[in-house]
């Protein structure tokens, strides 16, 4: 997983400060949501994969566009499933400008980028991908802490 | 909203990205990518290819978050004293 790359790698948030966030949020809905029926299986699954998203922005911190739209989402949302970006297309005139400069193929590529990376939507082509590379550093380190915690707790 | 000042300094054109940066960032974005970053910078990948594995790698980590997300729900369910007990030390690390 190491790469030598300086300028976007200095930021990516330490694995324990993902997971202790992510271990708390655990813990208050262990705590608050003890009962088994069907119903509250889903829900408690969208809940977790919920905890998971917003652990890793919090971990992420302020001065990134994804985290903070991240967290604006998930607080609006409230109870409900973390869903991917529905794009506004507010940048109209700078998607002209940027057809104009890249090939329509790419566009296409960036677009959809712009629907997965959170806050995506309002980013110019050459944040995004600064935001992407940052946003795929994080989701691949979550994707390790719950790993590791699924088998920690699976049974030996 | 800074997002919007921002977006308007840059339209002014002293802060113009260029051809050469967003090509840099591509090379960073593929050094990312399992698939990609092994390849060596000869073999050039077209920014389309970067991108559009980017997209399918960001596809592939959520739906293991969900999958992971699942199992966890369903050993957190089961879990009896012990293992919180475990949680619990994870914790106060």
């Amino acid at each position: 997983m190491a790469s030598q790359d300086k300028s976007i790698n200095t930021d990516v948030p330490e694995k324990d400060v993902f997971a202790l966030h992510f271990l708390q949020s655990l813990s208050n809905l262990k705590t608050q949501n003890p009962s088994n029926s069907p119903d509250k299986t889903n829900d408690r699954v969208k809940k977790i994969k919920m905890a998971a998203y917003v652990s890793m922005a919090r971990a992420a911190g302020g001065r990134r566009l994804w985290s903070r739209a991240l967290l604006r989402r998930a607080a609006s949302e409230n109870n409900k499933i973390v869903r991917f970006p529905r794009r506004k297309r507010r940048v109209t005139w700078l998607s002209r400008r940027r057809c104009n400069r890249r090939a329509p193929v790419e566009e296409k590529a960036a677009d959809r980028l712009r629907d997965l990376v959170p806050g995506g939507g309002e980013m110019e082509t050459s944040k995004l991908m600064k935001e992407t590379a940052h946003y795929i550093k994080c989701l691949s380190m979550q994707v390790k802490v719950m790993q590791c915690l699924v088998d920690g707790l699976s049974p030996k | 909203m800074s997002g919007r000042r921002s977006r308007s300094r840059q339209s002014s054109g002293t802060s113009r990205i260029s051809e050469d940066q967003i090509n840099d960032l591509i090379v960073k974005l593929q050094q990312l990518l399992p698939e990609l970053r092994d390849s060596r910078r000869s073999d050039k990948v077209s920014a389309a290819r970067v991108l559009q594995d980017t997209c399918n790698y960001i596809r592939n980590l959520h739906r293991e978050v969900d999958d992971l997300s699942e199992r966890l729900s369903e050993l957190l369910a089961n879990t009896d004293t012990a293992q919180a007990a475990l949680i619990r030390s994870l914790l106060t690390q």
